[in-house]
């Protein structure tokens, strides 16, 4: 069964179209990963899911009924996190846990406040936790009692690398578990390696939708990544180079359409020393920037 | 949908109930709104009882005398405790000035800076046909030569003009029954006042058909349904009014959007009253209770409105109800806590309209503006419950028209804030405009 169908869904606030005919389908088990630029219209797309708001039209199915209402199946981590500071952490998850589970949870507070390190503070106000305790504890509010969907807007902003790391293995044990996840993120390399699809939004429009591969496989083998010593700016004017991204140590150059790697590697060697060159996908990064626009670090080949 | 409203009015109640400032305003509110009655207690207990002198210019030359004979009467005889014999009033003396009728204005500028310098507490002038002024003609209206004109320093409510009011009349009919020839002697008996008591109707008991004796009114009357209604308000205001703040603080803290998954809008909200409702049954059976034991301890628990008290809690809950719903949809629509308390006077003007119509609603409790007022559903609570609870009370069917409109009134109210606060949470940054909550609670 698909954990969520979006059937030509659109949102508009006052002239702008925050999401416009989008449609989306969300197998049940899968870690379905929201990417697109501010303003996109990602949390908009995940507040409709949630029925925080309601769409202009289309439908929204979850589990497969049409959502009119609260679904007591889906926990929520959202991008602008809030708690009640002065409640005690454990309360304040019991709360969270019996609202939308209608059941005490006590022993499943526990056990993740264990998990995740926080079994010291179960006592404490939520007000005296540093930034990264509050939001392991928002994520625990999203994901207890455990839901058949998780949405999580923005689950790894803020967080230090240990903090990620027990909230990336997290979801993945949930998804073990049988939850259907659904994350937004503007780290390419979570989408990447967390995701089993991509669904990127820009400008309220569906852009991408698929496996990694699959987009991937869309944009072809147009990518060349490569080290030479004098890096980047030796690389400037190469014939049937569209664009350079510069990432340091490595440069990610794309080639006109049809262009022979060959030729790329002969002029470079009437340039430079190289030190690596390969032929490869695009990277999810590089898709992004392709479809929203230049970023800072990608400088263009006159 | 009910377990999630009675999680989130527990987890509000418990939260408010436990807070150090419900607690500290559990016992400074009463004592703020109630500090006018002991400011009135300290000053009675310490009474201004220096003595005052007047200055009296008598153009008639003949009143001055018996005007001085009954300030010393009053002095002897109204400015003591009738019980303990203590001097709760001021004494005044008379001084007589010689009226200088070249130039009076010199004189009262000279009289006038004596005052200034307070070698005289005020002068009186008493015009040279005073003694007969046309009858019924007001003051404004009178030439000067007919009036007694007072000139004092004091702003407002001049005791001592009032206190002086009694002599100077008696002097007037004192010096009037001389010129008319009767004898001094009966002076006392044809001026004595007569005393009026004012006095409760009687009544009829339905089934036994007995009847109640009238019995003597006293002020407390007066002061338990003024106390009602202000115990409302005080009430009202405790519990909805920091709502408004606190819904704002959540709003900025972010804490709704995580709510909003597991409750919805209107879930959340009804949670929120009822939690300010439960609140405020809290503290008003505390103050009810309270006040109970006083009048009991005083034995004056005759005097408590029992028949007017299942009203109160009524009326209490609709306001406490509308109050909420209000501060909540505002609050939601502003950006921070300080956005809210600009906005806090809308939210609580149903509350203090009353209150500064208390003195004509006291003065006529049935009259058109009472009445209407009373059945005009922002204002109901609050002055109907007084009108009950005045002697004499309303017509049946007020009460509970009244009841009815505000039960209107309340369902109305809640259904426009949950419009207001479904859209307002969700917007940041800025203070929705009073036109757009209300585009909001129009268009949803």
């Amino acid at each position: 069964m698909d954990a969520i169908q979006l059937l030509n869904v659109s949102k508009t606030f006052g002239e702008t179209a925050a999401v416009d005919d989008v449609s989306l389908t969300v197998p049940e088990g899968a870690v379905y990963g929201f990417i697109g630029p501010n303003g996109s219209g990602k949390t908009t797309t995940m507040r409709m899911i949630l029925s925080i708001i309601y769409p202009d039209r289309g439908a929204i199915h979850v589990f497969g009924d049409e959502l009119h209402g609260r679904c007591e199946q889906v926990g929520y981590l959202p991008e602008e996190r809030g708690v009640y500071r002065r409640m005690a952490v454990r309360a304040l998850l019991e709360f969270h846990g019996e609202l939308r589970g209608g059941r005490n949870v006590t022993a499943e507070v526990n056990s993740w406040l264990a998990r995740l390190d926080l079994a010291h503070c179960a006592n404490q106000k939520v007000e005296t936790l540093s930034k990264g305790m509050s939001q392991k504890v928002q994520f625990i509010a999203a994901i207890v009692p455990q839901p058949r969907l998780l949405i999580l807007d923005e689950p790894f902003t803020g967080l230090d690398p240990v903090s990620a790391e027990s909230i990336r293995a997290a979801i993945l044990d949930l998804r073990r578990r049988g939850s259907t996840v659904i994350l937004s993120t503007h780290d390419m390399s979570v989408a990447e390696n967390l995701c089993d699809y991509i669904f990127m939004i820009f400008k309220g429009r569906k852009v991408l939708d698929g496996t990694l591969e699959s987009i991937q496989q869309r944009y072809g083998n147009d990518t060349l990544r490569v080290a030479a010593e004098g890096g980047a700016a030796v690389m400037q004017g190469l014939p049937n180079v569209e664009k350079i991204r510069d990432l340091g140590h490595v440069q990610e150059l794309r080639m006109a359409l049809g262009c022979d790697p060959q030729e790329v590697l002969r002029a470079l060697v009437a340039r430079t020393r190289i030190a690596s060159f390969a032929v490869t996908k695009p990277s999810l990064q590089d898709i992004f920037i392709r479809i929203a626009g230049n970023g800072a670090a990608e400088a263009q080949n006159a | 949908m009910l377990r999630r409203i009675l999680l989130v009015a527990k987890r509000d109640y418990l939260a408010a109930i436990r807070s150090k400032p419900f607690l500290f305003g559990l016992i400074v509110t009463p004592v703020l709104a109630g500090s006018g009655f002991i400011g009135i207690a300290v000053m009675k207990a310490k009474p201004d009882i220096a003595e005052r002198r007047i200055a009296v210019i008598d153009r008639t030359r003949a009143v001055a005398p018996a005007l001085a004979e009954a300030v010393e009467e009053k002095n002897r005889t109204d400015i003591f405790d009738k019980i303990t014999g203590k001097q709760t009033e001021p004494r005044c003396t008379i001084e007589i000035v010689p009226g200088d009728d070249a130039d009076p204005t010199a004189q009262r500028l000279a009289l006038s800076d004596r005052a200034r310098r307070h070698e005289i507490f005020a002068f009186l002038e008493i015009g040279r046909d005073a003694l007969h002024a046309p009858q019924n003609a007001s003051a404004e209206k009178l030439a000067p030569s007919f009036r007694v004109d007072y000139y004092g320093n004091t702003g407002g409510f001049d005791e001592t003009r009032m206190w002086l009011s009694g002599p100077v009349n008696d002097a007037m009919r004192r010096t009037r029954l001389a010129q008319l020839g009767i004898d001094r002697a009966h002076f006392a008996e044809v001026l004595a006042p007569a005393s009026m008591q004012s006095m409760s109707l009687l009544s009829r008991d339905v089934k036994t058909g007995q009847v109640t004796e009238a019995h003597k009114k006293n002020e407390a009357e007066i002061a338990i349904p003024i106390s009602m209604m202000m115990l409302l308000a005080m009430m009202v205001l405790m519990s909805a009014g920091p709502m408004l703040g606190a819904v704002a603080d959540d709003k900025q803290q972010r804490v709704f959007e995580m709510l909003l998954a597991s409750a919805g809008p209107f879930e959340l909200m009804s949670g929120k009253m009822l939690a300010a409702v439960a609140l405020t049954l809290t503290s008003s059976l505390l103050y009810v209770a309270a006040a109970i034991l006083v009048l009991q301890s005083m034995a004056m628990i005759g005097l408590a409105p029992f028949s007017v008290l299942p009203w109160f809690f009524i009326y209490m809950v609709a306001d406490v109800l509308v109050m909420s719903s209000m501060s909540i949809a505002v609050g939601s629509a502003c950006a921070s806590p300080n956005d809210a308390q600009h906005l806090a006077m809308l939210v609580m003007a149903p509350t203090l309209v009353p209150l500064f119509l208390l003195a004509p609603i006291m003065q006529s409790p049935n009259g058109g503006l009472a009445t209407v007022m009373s059945l005009t559903p922002p204002f109901t609570p609050l002055i109907m419950l007084m009108r009950q609870a005045m002697p004499g009370g309303v017509p049946a069917w007020q009460p509970w028209i009244g009841l009815v409109g505000v039960i209107a009134w309340s369902i109305g109210a809640t259904w426009v804030a949950a419009r207001i606060f479904r859209i307002g949470i969700l917007v940041q940054g800025k203070t929705a405009k009073v036109s757009e909550m209300m585009r909001w609670a129009v268009r949803g």
